[in-house]
């Protein structure tokens, strides 16, 4: 059963397209991916998601039912984790999660009860009385997804929540969006950290200039850029690097120079490697290893979209 | 709707009045406008005049008489000085007038043709007259035995001495004067209308907090709407200026003794109208400003000058007649008038015009409000 279906969605600004077209299921029990880089129009289509924008074009329907009809409905089945931390500073922690429930109509028993459980879910329920304002940015986070689960929506939105925080909140909340997922929810998640979406997302697609340029499991998009390979070159630190004669290279797609590595994005079919490390050797380059990449996912979202999903 | 509305307004209440800047801000600040005026006008509210006498005629009969005459007089307290003295003493406040008494002024009453008496004051013919009028009508009863006698001293001085000896009796009564308490009113609700209209874009100025924060677009996220959020700040807005009137008005007939002579019935509704307005400016500057500085300084831009033409500051009749007609576009002159004509015994049913320019004030902040928030209610600006 698809919990979220859009069809045909488009959002325009004025001439500026910044949603074109779009259609996408996301099904229940998923943790659906959603990726693209700054102003690729992933927030507009959460907006819209979220009844915060509305569509030029196009319908999403939730639960079955088309939100554009029923704003009321989605949004009482919806929680959105904002990128931005939209907490109050000056309240406990205990009154933020009990208002933001108490918008969706939760009152008396049931809203304490649900209360308390959102905070000891995020791990917050011993700072319950304390001012977010004391918080880590980890705890920050974690509040901020507490006030988005405590009215126990269908669908989760989580709009980039792991960004600024140290490793073991991040791990805490990818933890807790996995249980979330094994309770039922159905999650939407958007990082700009790869590896997070690799590792807990089962369905993944990938926008770009407003449009949905693939779409499937990680396995699936990997597929897609099999006729490619990532040669990998450790070098010691150098001035200068050969970059514009590597990419003259038979077969050689990009290369980007990250610290002391080279990452050089090829054709899968052309043995090139020799002419490579050559280039290398003439231009006074210290190699120190040299290893060819299985393809992960940031490898499909550079071939896709030619450029770094942090750009 | 209404559960929705009650839930924020409960919310914003509670976060509001939790800190202790917001009690002073709303109820504290009315009330020190009401202690300044108070301050302001408590040195008239004795009644009493005081006079200062500057005797540069010497040890005349004529002239100490006089002085005797100014002494005996009702509500009147003298106090005998040199003219330096006098004149520095007028300008601060410590003497309502003086009166100086030139060299040779007892000689010349003698004579019949009295030398005109220097009075000096800063406060107009209303401080003046009362004592001007009196004593010139006794020297002209002393020039007038001058005039008969005809340069005859020895006829003068029996003449003088058997008019001195005659018993006078001068009946006077005292009417309470209202002016003060008037002036004291006026004033105090000056101040109240300047603190109503700062506490009201503070209290709108949330939208625009909640907004730079981003848990506005939180709050939409969820089944509240963005009307039924903005209506919940006009709420709060609301209940916490009728809170500001109520204890403003209380305070000052209980605590100050600063009798309005308007019943509460038609102080507070109008004084409410005038909130209500101010709530729509509040929304007006919150609409166009960008960010919480911008409604910020724009508020000191709008109610600060605005307050002084219109004579929240000080008495709108001290002011030039251009400035007077400017006051005339401003809601503030309207409530000021109003309150003035219920203190001269207008009824509430008179004050139709100003009733309806003061609502008509509000509809039009209101609208333009709601139609520039309908034009910027633009997601990009805020995710």
């Amino acid at each position: 059963m698809n919990v979220l279906e859009i069809h045909n969605l488009t959002k325009k600004f004025g001439d500026f397209i910044a949603v074109d077209n779009i259609t996408l299921n996301v099904r229940e029990g998923e943790i659906f991916g959603f990726l693209g880089a700054n102003g690729a129009g992933k927030s507009t289509t959460i907006n819209m998601i979220c009844s915060l924008l509305r569509s030029t074009k196009g319908e999403i329907s939730l639960l079955g039912r088309t939100i554009a009809t029923n704003v009321k409905f989605a949004k009482m089945n919806t929680g959105i984790v904002p990128q931005d931390i939209s907490i109050y500073e000056n309240m406990t922690a205990y009154e933020n999660v009990s208002f933001f429930a108490g918008l969706y109509g939760l009152r008396g028993t049931l809203l304490k009860e649900r209360t308390e459980e959102a905070l000891e879910f995020v791990g917050l329920a011993d700072k319950h009385k304390s001012f977010p304002k004391n918080f880590s940015g980890g705890m920050k986070r974690r509040l901020n997804i507490a006030c988005a689960i405590a009215h126990r929506p269908k669908l989760i939105i989580m709009d980039e929540p792991t960004v600024g925080i140290d490793p073991q909140s991040r791990n805490y909340i990818l933890n807790s969006v996995k249980k979330l997922n094994q309770m039922g929810c159905t999650i939407i998640y958007t990082s700009h950290y790869m590896e997070e979406v690799e590792e807990i997302c089962t369905q993944i697609a990938i926008i770009d200039h407003g449009k949905i340029i693939a779409e499937g499991t990680k396995e699936q998009l990997k597929a897609i850029i099999t006729d490619t390979k990532d040669i990998w070159i450790g070098i010691k630190a150098a001035d200068t690097l050969p970059i514009d004669q590597l990419k003259q290279i038979q077969g050689v797609m990009t290369v980007r120079h990250e610290e002391n590595t080279i990452k050089i994005n090829s054709k899968g079919e052309v043995n090139n490697l020799n002419l490579i490390i050559q280039q290398l050797i003439k231009d006074d380059v210290e190699i120190r290893s040299v290893e060819e990449q299985a393809p992960n996912l940031e490898t499909v979202f550079l071939t896709l979209t030619g450029r770094n999903l942090r750009d | 709707m209404l559960r929705d509305m009650s839930w924020l307004i409960r919310k914003t209440l509670k976060n509001t009045f939790r800190s202790k800047l917001s009690w002073f801000v709303y109820l504290g600040l009315p009330l020190v406008g009401v202690l300044i005026s108070t301050l302001l006008y408590s040195n008239s509210n004795s009644g009493i005049l005081r006079i200062g006498i500057v005797n540069n005629d010497g040890h005349q009969v004529i002239t100490q008489d006089a002085i005797r005459f100014i002494q005996g007089l009702n509500q009147v307290e003298i106090t005998m000085t040199d003219e330096q003295t006098l004149r520095s003493d007028i300008v601060a406040n410590k003497l309502d007038s003086g009166l100086i008494f030139d060299p040779g002024f007892a000689v010349s009453v003698q004579d019949g043709n009295p030398k005109r008496i220097n009075l000096v004051s800063v406060k107009g013919a209303q401080v003046t007259i009362y004592v001007k009028s009196l004593l010139q009508s006794y020297i002209s009863n002393v020039a007038a035995i001058g005039k008969g006698t005809n340069g005859d001293h020895t006829a003068f001085d029996r003449i003088y001495s058997e008019y001195s000896k005659q018993s006078f009796k001068l009946t006077s009564e005292s009417v309470s004067d209202s002016s003060n308490v008037r002036d004291m009113t006026y004033q105090s609700i000056g101040f109240l209308i300047t603190f109503m209209m700062f506490s009201a874009v503070n209290l709108s100025e949330l939208i625009l907090k909640d907004k730079e924060n981003r848990t506005f677009l939180r709050l939409l996220s969820s089944p509240v709407s963005a009307r039924t959020y903005v209506l919940s700040n006009v709420v709060v807005n609301a209940l916490i200026i009728l809170l500001q009137i109520l204890v403003t008005v209380f305070l000052m007939k209980s605590v100050f003794h600063i009798d309005s002579g308007i019943p509460y019935g038609q102080l507070v509704p109008i004084l409410l109208l005038f909130g209500l307005a101010s709530i729509g400016l509040s929304l007006l500057i919150v609409a166009f400003a960008k960010s919480s500085q911008a409604a910020g300084a724009m508020q000191n831009l709008i109610i600060t000058p605005t307050c002084l033409l219109s004579g929240c500051f000080f008495p709108i009749g001290i002011m030039p007649n251009a400035v007077q007609k400017i006051s005339n576009f401003l809601p503030q002159h309207w409530l000021l008038d109003s309150i003035d004509k219920l203190q001269h015994g207008e009824g509430f049913g008179s004050l139709g015009l100003n009733l309806a320019i003061l609502i008509a004030f509000t509809a039009a902040f209101a609208l333009i409000a709601i139609y520039r928030f309908g034009r910027n209610n633009d997601t990009r600006l805020f995710v």
